[in-house]
């Protein structure tokens, strides 16, 4: 794997150990501007601990982590975030009680100037800036197709809407790279093909450069260019899809793993 | 480069109108508060006017709470003691700064700082800006005690700041009542002694310290012949600045940090918000008002600042407020705060309660009907059941404390029982309190009582 050049997100052999375990073990990741990755693997491969690593959920033991040419290793999470990495959770992360607007809202945060006392005496740049957030919090809403539901309780929505408004919050802080974990787990398969297309339109309208952990084998393989394949915390391929259907490795992570991989293996076989 | 920061200076208001708009409520709240002094307490009388005092002062406090454990969801369990550090700076102020400057220690405000009806005094004097001068002081002493407090307790994540906060209630209530010294009443006695009193620590033995200026607040047997500044006026101000300020704070950025950490920590620091520093915002804002709320209550007629008073109990008292009103809700915190004042004198004496008995009873009887009506044909029954029971509550109250009184009782002398019944019910029938985070103008908090009368329920729907 040779580093390109424009590569805006660069990692290179972090590790992280949870006392004897070693969650993750020498990852390294080149993503070029624009670039829709994959990253997949049986339950328990440390995808969701990478993410955790890169966001600054918890801090890498070696390596280093770069983006857009800045060293953001260690940081804290809303430095990381500042600095254009956002995210979704696995288990949906959402704030409950506030509005689907004010959860979008909320992801323009990082890019506002909120002062206290700005907030206070409502200052003319302040209101501007509170009616740019709303105009482009209620933008991201249309395109993810909430729009009609801006003014309910977070808690309130749909499973699968649910996930689609943690991907219109995280797209609010105007990331350089967006972390998508699982956005199809808990979707039927209309929404999986809503989801497909909505992941193409962000990368057109937004540029997004993408990092998709994903478990559903037809999403990734059909939008992925090219896949990194965890297991037991190493990467044990890359490639394109195509590269990886025939990889053997790949193939024996999936279907010689223990029995609570099975899931996952029928997905790697059936394709769907 | 932010295309957020390009868009909001496009979509900039004017500085003229944006002003504007800035600052008319802060005029109508001088106004409101004119009113309440010029024109509503000759109408109620002076009883009803120190009720009307005491509950703008628990209201400040209350909303001021509710930044802390309702905006950000941390659980701050000593307010009284910001209450206790702001009412001893204010009343150090006005009382050594009265002998200073007027000689005695007699009230010098005009007719803006008046409980007393036909005093013949102008409307703002020098003791009234003494005053004011005094409450932003204590406010601000209050608000670096809360950053001191604050700044390493927020760091940790769990129920550290509840510890802590406790911890230093009792330390700032135990350093008053065993340091500080007998109050002074001349300005001969002022002269004799240091103000702060560092140097005697190097050049006197310790058995020869005199107490300075700056400890001589009374100690243990309380800081007597404070004059009483505290007016409707100044209260109420004090209450539209607290309630407009923490309601800008909630409708803007600040305020949705604020929220998110409440409802996900992690989440909010992955969006981007440090959370530390926004909790430790929160928290100065709030010790803010809670001094400046102690400074009004130590000038208050018929208080005498005193340290046991401003204890454990009393902290208590302002949670019970925001965990009644519904954490995180500014309107709730205020009605509530309204309601546990107020009640120990209702219980005391139900008169104006049952004056009104038959508004109450017809509303109980509608809501019954309601929920008859709603029970029969399937619909959810939850939310009326729940304000049915909060008026039959009121209701079964002002009797009860008829008939109490008849007996020879006060039911307001068990009004802890009482508080804590209420806060039970409330964990079963309404765990988010009154209003939950929403406000008592949000139509989203009505839609629950107008849906279960319209739409029947659905299986396995959500609870609210």
């Amino acid at each position: 794997m040779t580093p390109t050049t424009d590569a805006v997100l660069a990692v290179r052999s972090i590790s992280k150990s949870f006392g004897g375990l070693k969650a993750v073990q020498d990852f390294n990741l080149t993503l070029p501007r624009g670039s829709l990755r994959g990253l997949i693997g049986p339950n328990g491969a440390g995808k969701t601990t990478v993410f955790n690593l890169l966001t600054g959920v918890y801090r890498p033991d070696a390596g280093s982590v770069t983006l857009a040419g800045r060293n953001i290793t260690g940081l804290r999470p809303f430095r990381i975030a500042d600095a254009g990495l956002s995210r979704t959770f696995q288990n949906i992360r959402l704030f409950g009680e506030l509005s689907v607007l004010d959860n979008v809202r909320l992801g323009c945060h990082v890019r506002s100037q909120h002062g206290v006392f700005r907030s206070i005496f409502r200052t003319p740049y302040h209101r501007g800036e509170e009616r740019a957030i709303e105009a482009s919090a209620r933008r991201l809403l249309d395109v993810v197709g909430l729009l009609s539901r801006a003014g309910e309780q977070a808690r309130n929505l749909p499973y699968g809407d649910q996930r689609k408004l943690e991907i219109a919050r995280a797209l609010a802080t105007e990331p350089r790279v967006l972390l998508l974990d699982e956005p199809a787990a808990g979707m039927n398969s209309q929404e999986k093909i809503a989801l497909r297309a909505l992941i193409q339109r962000l990368r057109k309208e937004f540029d997004a450069t993408i990092l998709l952990i994903e478990h559903d084998m037809g999403v990734v393989m059909d939008i992925c260019e090219r896949i990194t394949v965890l297991d037991y915390g190493k990467t044990i391929a890359e490639g394109t899809p195509s590269e990886l259907q025939s990889n053997p490795a790949v193939i024996a992570a999936y279907l010689g793993a223990e029995s609570d991989c099975d899931i996952d293996a029928n997905h790697a076989k059936g394709g769907r | 480069m932010s295309t957020l920061r390009a868009r909001a200076i496009e979509l900039k208001p004017g500085l003229l109108p944006a002003t504007v708009r800035s600052v008319w409520p802060l005029v109508a709240g001088i106004g409101i508060a004119l009113t309440l002094q010029f024109f509503a307490k000759p109408v109620i009388g002076d009883f009803y006017a120190k009720v009307l005092l005491d509950i703008g002062t628990s209201i400040i406090l209350a909303v001021s709470l509710t930044m802390v454990n309702g905006f950000t969801g941390q659980f701050s369990i000593g307010h009284a003691a910001f209450m206790m550090v702001g009412g001893y700076v204010s009343g150090g102020i006005v009382y050594y700064g009265s002998l200073l400057l007027f000689g005695d220690v007699d009230m010098a405000g005009g007719l803006v700082s008046s409980m007393i009806e036909g005093r013949d005094v102008p409307l703002v004097t020098r003791g009234d800006a003494l005053f004011a001068v005094s409450l932003v002081a204590g406010g601000l002493a209050a608000a670096l005690c809360g950053y001191v407090v604050g700044l390493p307790s927020l760091r940790l994540k769990g129920d550290y700041l509840a510890i802590v906060t406790l911890g230093f209630g009792e330390i700032v209530r135990v350093l008053i009542q065993s340091q500080t010294g007998d109050v002074l009443y001349t300005v001969e006695e002022m002269k004799e002694r240091p103000f702060v009193g560092i140097a005697q620590m190097f050049t006197t033995p310790s058995d020869e310290w005199v107490t300075p200026i700056v400890l001589s607040l009374g100690g243990a047997l309380g800081f007597s012949g404070l004059p009483f500044y505290s007016s409707l006026f100044w209260v109420f101000l004090g209450v539209g600045i607290t309630l407009l300020v923490a309601y800008r704070l909630k409708e803007s950025a600040t305020g949705r940090a604020f929220l998110s950490i409440r409802e996900d920590e992690i989440a909010s620091e992955a969006m981007g918000v440090n959370t530390t520093q926004f909790k430790v915002r929160a928290f100065v804002i709030a010790a803010f008002f809670a001094g400046v709320a102690g400074g009004l209550f130590a000038h208050s007629i018929g208080v005498q600042l005193n340290p046991g008073e401003l204890g454990f109990l009393k902290s208590f008292d302002i949670i019970i407020m925001v965990v009644l009103g519904g954490l995180g809700s500014i309107s709730g915190a205020a009605i509530a705060a309204a309601i546990v004042t107020i009640l120990p004198e209702l219980l005391r004496n139900p008169a104006p309660l049952l004056k009104v008995w038959p508004v109450f009873a017809g509303l109980a009887a509608l809501l019954l009907i309601a929920t008859v009506f709603a029970a029969a044909t399937g619909r959810r029954t939850r939310p009326l059941i729940a304000w049915l029971c909060i008026v039959l509550a009121l209701l079964g109250l002002g009797f009860g404390a008829r008939a109490a009184a008849a007996a020879g009782h006060n039911l307001g002398d068990y009004r802890m029982i009482l508080f804590a019944l209420a806060l039970i019910l409330m964990m079963i029938l309404r765990p988010q309190g009154l209003f939950g985070v929403r406000e008592i103008w949000d139509r989203s908090l009505w839609r629950g009582i107008a849906e279960s009368l319209r739409a029947p329920a659905k299986k396995g729907g959500t609870s609210r």
